[in-house]
């Protein structure tokens, strides 16, 4: 092997490494938190949709049911998610991976 | 006089005779009429002899009037069954059980049968192009009003929701670094265009109501129903819709000057209490009184109708764009 073949493979080595740290420290988690704030604000969005299914008697349920067959798999999601979730905190610390 | 005419008031007032009379008085006027009656305890089919159902069907004996009675149980039902088979296009069967429940729940909400009825009420004024007048007979006073007040109230939160929504979707196509695939996209996304389309349709009704309606109120003269009528008024101002004027209905008619007797006496002794109501409500409200009609004997039908009509002194003649 000639040297410049050597460093190439070694240069390659090294940027494959950097990528990768780069995307595990920085990119990964951002858009991962991102993206969980986009979960949380649809979460939002459907409360604010369906209060009545956790009792809350809302003046637009009438109209929001509307938007229903095209929700459905979030709906159904999120209903299991907001009875489960158990603290704010859970869900908002596990972005950090302690 | 504007297109769409609302009749209100309070319970038991006679607001289905005076909004009948005056249908009657724009049907005979040559204009082509129609009465809508949206009291859950119908009563048009009554006056009319004759029964009526959710579609403008014509009265018999007229050449230009038109009836029907809503009914919100039926349109509650009908949306319902809309969502149901929406579902069944776009949602696999092992979900619809458990989004089923919440469609059901969300329809037997306490707004379910308001907001039915005011779709029903867009919907007919969106519908109403064959129709020169049309003539509301309302349910009692609370109702209506928060009825006519859904518009804004609704508005303001579909807009909130439309912006939540939008928040999300934004925040989903940031999360795509790089070229991953979004999760939703702001482009085609159904659920904005059907809260944008809800919008507009309260966009619509508030500005009809606005500038297309005018409301009277129908009153007894005796202090409840006087003081129910201030509220509503001040109520209606504060919604910004147009108060045209008062008809105050039942009064008690006169006895002859040389009748004596228990019966006589009664009624003029009724007469002069009802009088100083009536000076108290030309004189306190700032709506004109269009109207002052006296009891009858016997229920208001048939040529009774025309009898109260020319008591009425709302003006018949359409204003505006419409008018021909």
């Amino acid at each position: 092997m000639e040297l410049w073949e050597r460093i190439a493979a070694y240069r390659e080595v090294v940027e494959e490494w950097l990528r990768g740290l780069y995307h595990g420290m920085i990119s990964h988690p951002a858009y991962e938190k991102i993206e969980q704030e986009a979960e949380d604000t649809e979460d939002a969005f459907l409360l604010a949709c369906f209060p009545d299914a956790f009792g809350i008697p809302s003046p637009v349920s009438y109209y929001t049911a509307e938007l229903l067959p095209y929700l459905a798999t979030e709906f159904e999601a999120w209903e299991r998610r907001m009875w489960d979730r158990e603290s704010l905190l859970e869900r908002k610390g596990h972005q950090y991976h302690f | 006089m504007r297109r769409f005419v609302f009749f209100g008031g309070k319970g038991g007032v006679g607001k289905t005779t005076v909004s009948s009379a005056y249908a009657h008085a724009c049907a005979e006027a040559g204009l082509e009429t129609l009465v809508v009656s949206t009291d859950p305890a119908h009563s048009t089919a009554d006056v009319f002899d004759q029964a009526f159902s959710d579609e403008p069907r014509p009265v018999e004996g007229y050449d230009s009037l038109s009836a029907m009675e809503i009914d919100p149980d039926e349109e509650v039902t009908r949306h319902l069954m809309g969502i149901k088979r929406a579902m069944g296009d776009q949602v696999s069967p092992a979900i619809v059980n458990e989004i089923d429940r919440q469609v059901e729940l969300a329809h037997q909400t306490p707004g379910a049968h308001e907001a039915a009825l005011f779709d029903r009420f867009i919907d007919v004024m969106r519908n109403s192009d064959g129709y020169d007048r049309v003539v509301f007979d309302t349910s009692p006073t609370g109702g209506t009003l928060r009825l006519l007040s859904l518009p804004e109230y609704l508005g303001g939160w579909i807009d909130r929701l439309v912006e939540k929504r939008e928040q999300s979707i934004d925040l989903f196509e940031k999360a795509a670094i790089g070229n991953r695939e979004p999760r939703r996209t702001q482009v085609g996304d159904p659920i904005v265009a059907r809260l944008r389309e809800r919008k507009e349709n309260f966009e619509f009704a508030g500005e009809t109501l606005r500038n297309e309606a005018a409301f009277f109120l129908v009153l007894n003269p005796d202090e409840l129903s006087i003081r129910e009528t201030r509220r509503a008024v001040d109520s209606l101002d504060d919604y910004g819709l147009t108060v045209a004027g008062l008809v105050v209905n039942r009064l008690t008619p006169e006895p002859e000057d040389h009748e004596e007797g228990r019966g006589a006496r009664f009624l003029r002794r009724r007469c002069a209490t009802e009088r100083e109501r009536l000076a108290e409500v030309r004189e306190s409200f700032e709506h004109p009184v269009a109207g002052v009609i006296e009891t009858r004997v016997a229920e208001v039908k048939g040529d009774f109708l025309a009898d109260v009509a020319d008591e009425l002194e709302i003006e018949v003649a359409l204003d505006g764009p419409h008018a021909r």
